[in-house]
């Protein structure tokens, strides 16, 4: 499966926008995508959920303090100060709704996708890497205050 | 008497989420009692009385699924109606879920007029 037979640098916006507008009341600005390797991004959080069943890999969530402490704010209408288990909590649901959105998509080609529960981790430098051989494909979305990215790493189950 | 309401999602947030959703669906309960898995929420329809429960499907310890099923299995919570709230759509899945005793299904993301239009007959 390539990205562009299923054009899933669109589904990915479409699938985040829907999460976003419906429960966080926040309109997102998608940028260009990024597919294949490479690319740094200034995250303190990244929220991680496995794929599984007719398609393995992993989608993520990755986000600077300052855009996730807005974005769980407006999830759960307080002021958010710090990167607690608040955050930890709201940018892993987020991934697993946005995850949710995927699993409709691909079955609608018959293709069984299991969700496992979202991992969060947060920090200063970090790398997340896995899943040789996979496609990947980086979306980056602009909010009030920043810019935060969904990654999919994906292979098709034999 | 007023309603109890149970919400079992391993997402503390989520479960913040749905009882905002469910104020502002203009639905309200004297009591909303809050469970992270099915074990949790088996413990407090041993004790509590509960009038419908809100329950993901994907959690750890034990799962919607499982809970549906042991909760089928004890005389003084069976008829206790379950609404299904998941990212989980399926056919399979939802459709296990109803033939365990779920009343219905609503899909994470949602709305609050989503959550009136579904569970507002329910009650």
């Amino acid at each position: 499966m390539e990205n562009d037979e299923f054009k899933l640098d669109r589904e990915i916006v479409a699938a985040t926008k829907d999460v976003f507008s419906s429960m966080v009341m926040m309109e997102l600005e998608d940028g260009v995508p990024l597919t294949g390797k490479g690319g740094e991004f200034p995250s303190n959080i990244s929220s991680m959920l496995g794929l599984g069943g007719g398609v393995r890999g992993i989608l993520a969530i990755h986000c600077p303090e300052t855009v996730a402490k807005v974005i769980t704010g407006a999830f759960l209408g307080m002021d958010v100060e710090e990167l607690n288990n608040d955050v930890k909590d709201a940018i892993g649901e987020l991934t697993n709704m946005v995850a949710g959105n995927l699993k409709i998509f691909f079955a609608n080609f018959d293709i069984d996708v299991k969700l496992a529960i979202p991992t969060t981790v947060i920090g200063e430098s970090y790398r997340t890497s896995g899943l040789f051989g996979a496609t990947r494909i980086v979306v980056p979305f602009g909010c009030a205050n920043g810019t935060f990215w969904i990654e999919l790493k994906y292979m098709r189950s034999n | 008497m007023g309603k109890n309401v149970l919400l079992v999602d391993d997402s503390s947030t989520m479960r913040k989420i749905i009882g905002r959703s469910l104020r502002q669906a203009g639905i309200e309960f004297d009591n909303i009692f809050e469970a992270g898995d099915g074990l949790e929420a088996l413990a407090i329809l041993e004790k509590e009385k509960v009038d419908i429960v809100l329950s993901d499907i994907n959690m750890p310890n034990m799962d919607g699924i499982s809970f549906l099923r042991e909760k089928s299995n004890r005389d003084n919570m069976k008829d206790i109606p379950v609404l299904m709230i998941s990212t989980e759509t399926g056919d399979d899945i939802i459709g296990e879920a109803k033939s365990l005793g779920a009343v219905g299904s609503i899909k994470k993301p949602f709305t609050p007029d989503k959550v009136n239009e579904v569970l507002g007959p329910l009650l």
